[in-house]
This record gives structure tokens, C-alpha cells and sequence, in this order.
């Protein structure tokens, strides 16, 4: 096939599909509540026991509290990805928080978050 | 001497047809309201995955190509390109593909290749697209060379190994159910290559077939999707990024930050390299086995049921247990 041919068939293939998926409201996040949060953190961590979760005003991220320790479980897209809270670092971010794990695959989320939970989250992600 | 034997680039020519099947699944799942689900993000980045796939094949295609006609000068055997023959290379490519599968989920530098066909949460058309750029870092060419020594000429090796890989396109969808038994019994099907993409303890390491799904009733390694035990999609550590360049080389990243960090041996440090996913030094990960072990742990009842027959069902202690 003539590569300009492939070219033009690629990139507005991918375009056309992603566009028709935006129009059919595919991009929205995923909404937690203290039950999916738990039930999900499971799904990623069957060992653990979760102790408590405080889920975030937007319902796209929460903090779970678990037999190992604390992990922060957000949104991905339509599912979930859940990390422990171990090897880390967060900043203030003007949205709230921003959370990093030393990851490739996992650089960094930002949890929306306002100023009376911004205070509550950092004393909760406070190594025990 | 000129070499006069030519096939067509099958996946470039299905290109269109991928396109269209993907309208269709997407235009059936909001039809019927099942079937499958869809994300923009997730999709998109399958897409350009796939499209990347295509890219590093023009790119460094040409180092596998050199390395095959090398074989190919020096075998003394030709076997033409007469049907019967066509079709057993594909035959025997498949069994060519079912290893290099299987080598990408049990050696981690296969699966550091391997594993972003893995990375997506979702099982649709898109899915089958999220292919990998890096394969050719994997050095798997080399499971070709004993057909092309065995006289199928490079060109056709390279055209059967395109069919099967659209053939394993049609696999990656939810809308088919299960397809009629004697089909299921043979051939790789949907209900199958599901199971393969689930990061339950089950599925782990099962269902490498490509297109026969022989390969693995032969080699042990066949597990049925079962009814009471859904597929989860994706990685047992699901990655959290998009980012098609995170999404190819998170792996391969991984392994460098483990194999260099201090105070290892150095079979510490090629157990890093080449030992299954999962391994660690200090036992603070988990591969499939132990997976497997601690799942039966929490549910004893599973013990001896399909994934889980290598744990046998009289003794209460599992094997590779750790604390
Ligand atoms: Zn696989
Ligand atoms: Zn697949």
C-alpha cells in the first residue's frame, strides 16, 4: 500500500474514532463512592483489608486505609488505578493536591481536593 | 541471484477493514447496550499504539528481514511456494507463535515488549490494536530461523505471521459470546483470548494459542473462560498513564532501575532481566505461582479447578508460598 495512502487511513481512522467516542460521552471518569472505592481497592489489592476510605468531593479519587498501610485510588478513564502509599512524594497543586509516585508507568495524579479536605488528606497520608 | 518471491504486507492492507469492524463493535455495543465497553482515552491510545506498531515495523523491520535472507543463503533446503506448502508454514508459524508467546509472559524481557498489549483495562477491537514498538529488542526472531532453515522462504514466513495477527484481530471483542463447540475446540476464539487478558489468579499464564488453540491443550497451559469467574482485564499492576510512550516503554524502564540498583549479584541482577514478571530479590513481589498460591489461600475452594490444577488438591500447603 502506498504510504501516503496508509498515512491518510491511519490518522483520520484514529481521529474519526476518537472523536465519535467523545460525542458519545466515552470520556467520562469514573465516580467513586466509599463502596466502589473499597470494592475496587480490592479488585487491585485482594490481600488487603481496608480499614476506612474517604472519598474526594468530586468522586474521582479516594484515600483508603488498609491493614498495609495508607494508598490513594483514583479515575482512570471509565476504571481504576490504586497505589499504596509508600514510595511517594505530593506538592500543593492549585486544584488540590499533586501525588507522585516514583513510577514510569505511574508518574502522577491530581487529586481535586478543597481547603478543608487539602488539610484533612495531608494528615491522613502521613506515614502511621 | 534475484529473488523473485513476493507477498503482500497483509496487515497494512487490513487497515481498512480494522477501521470498519471497530465502527461496527462500537455502533453494536450502543445498539444493544452490551457487549463491551468503550473509553476515549483507553481506545485512542490502543489506536496510536497500533499505529506505532506499524511505524517501528517500517522502521527496524529491515533488521529481522536481514537476518531471515542471511538464513535463507545459507539453508540448502527450498520448499516453493506451492499451496500445501503456504499452508503449512502458517500451520507451524502458529506453533512459532503460541512460544514466542508464551516466552513473552514467562521471560520478563520478552514481556517487557509484550506487556503493553496487556496494559488496557478494556477488551475491544482498539484492544487488539495496542500492539508493541519495541519487539524487535526481544531478539524473538530467532524462534523463526528453524522454518526458514527448513526451506519456507523468508517472505512467506513474514505473510502467514501477518494473517495471524489479523486473524487474533476478530478475537478481542465481548460481543461474541462463545462460538459453536467443535470451533471452540479447535481454533482460538473470543471466550479464550479473554481469559488470556485476565489479571485474575486463574487466568494468569494461559491461553497462548494465536490462531489454534491446540497448542496450549498440548503444552498444558488451556484454561476455559469460566462462568463464575468474570474476566478483570489488564495488568495484576494496572499502569496509570496514557501516555503512549509510557504506555511502551514502562517495562523496559522498570527492568533498568531494578537490574542497576545497588548491592545486587549478578544473578540478581539477570533474575531482573530474564527471570518470570513478579520476580524480586527481596520477595517483596509476587509471580504468577504465588498469585495463584495466595488467591487459593482466600478461596481453598478453588483448589484444583481450571488455572489451578498444578496445585494439588489433597496437600494444604501450596508450593512457593512466601510471607
Ligand atoms: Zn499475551
Ligand atoms: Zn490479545
Amino acid at each position: 500500500m502506498p504510504l501516503e495512502i496508509l498515512l491518510v487511513l491511519v490518522v483520520g481512522g484514529i481521529a474519526g474514532i476518537a472523536v465519535l467516542l467523545h460525542l458519545t460521552g466515552k470520556s467520562r471518569l469514573q465516580v467513586l463512592t466509599p463502596d466502589t472505592a473499597s470494592e475496587q481497592w480490592l479488585r487491585h489489592f485482594p490481600d488487603d483489608i481496608v480499614v476506612d476510605v474517604t472519598v474526594a468531593h468530586d468522586g474521582h479519587a479516594a484515600l483508603v486505609r488498609t491493614d498495609t498501610g495508607a494508598g490513594l485510588i483514583w479515575s482512570f478513564g471509565a476504571d481504576t488505578v490504586a497505589r499504596h502509599l509508600r514510595d511517594f512524594d505530593w506538592l500543593h497543586h492549585p486544584k488540590g493536591l499533586e501525588v507522585q509516585f516514583h513510577d514510569f508507568g505511574t508518574p502522577h495524579v491530581i487529586v481535586n481536593l478543597d481547603e478543608t479536605e487539602r488539610s484533612h488528606w495531608q494528615h491522613l497520608m502521613e506515614p502511621a | 541471484m534475484t529473488d523473485p518471491v513476493s507477498f503482500p504486507d497483509a496487515v497494512q492492507w487490513a487497515v481498512p477493514f480494522f477501521i470498519a469492524a471497530i465502527l461496527a463493535e462500537f455502533l453494536w455495543i450502543v445498539i444493544k447496550g452490551r457487549g463491551g465497553r468503550y473509553e476515549t482515552r483507553d481506545a485512542l491510545t490502543s489506536l496510536i499504539m497500533g499505529a506505532g506498531n506499524i511505524a517501528s515495523g517500517l522502521l527496524l523491520g529491515f533488521i529481522a528481514y536481514a537476518f531471515f535472507m542471511w538464513l535463507w543463503q545459507i539453508t540448502p533446503l527450498n520448499l516453493g511456494t506451492s499451496i500445501p506448502v503456504i499452508l503449512l508454514c502458517f500451520v507451524l508459524d502458529d506453533l512459532r507463535y503460541y512460544w514466542v508467546h508464551r516466552f513473552g509472559h514467562r521471560i520478563r524481557w520478552v514481556w517487557a515488549s509484550h506487556v503493553n498489549h496487556h496494559s488496557s483495562q478494556h477488551y475491544n477491537l482498539t484492544t487488539a490494536l495496542r500492539q508493541t514498538w519495541t519487539y524487535t529488542f526481544t531478539f524473538m526472531m530467532v524462534v523463526r530461523a528453524p522454518l526458514i532453515l527448513l526451506g519456507f522462504h523468508p517472505a512467506m514466513v513474514l505473510f502467514v505471521g501477518g494473517l495471524n495477527l489479523i486473524y487474533q484481530f476478530w478475537i478481542h471483542t465481548e460481543a461474541i459470546g462463545k462460538m459453536p463447540r467443535w470451533f471452540e475446540a479447535v481454533m482460538n476464539t473470543p471466550s479464550h483470548h479473554r481469559a488470556h487478558h485476565g489479571r485474575n489468579a486463574r487466568y494468569l499464564d494461559c491461553n497462548y494459542a494465536g490462531v489454534f488453540i491446540i497448542w496450549d491443550k498440548m503444552f498444558g497451559t488451556f484454561v476455559p473462560e469460566q462462568e463464575d469467574d468474570r474476566v478483570d482485564y489488564g495488568l495484576v499492576h494496572n499502569i496509570g498513564t496514557f501516555n503512549p510512550l509510557r504506555v511502551a516503554f514502562h517495562e523496559w524502564v522498570g527492568i533498568w532501575r531494578d537490574a542497576t540498583q545497588p548491592g545486587l549479584s549478578l544473578r540478581q541482577r539477570l533474575a531482573y532481566c530474564f527471570a518470570p514478571p513478579g520476580y524480586s530479590h527481596d520477595g517483596s513481589r509476587d509471580n504468577s505461582e504465588q498469585i495463584k498460591a495466595k488467591h487459593l489461600d482466600r478461596h481453598p475452594e478453588d483448589r484444583g479447578t481450571p488455572g489451578f490444577e498444578q496445585f494439588d488438591v489433597k496437600s494444604p500447603d501450596a508450593p512457593a508460598e512466601q510471607a
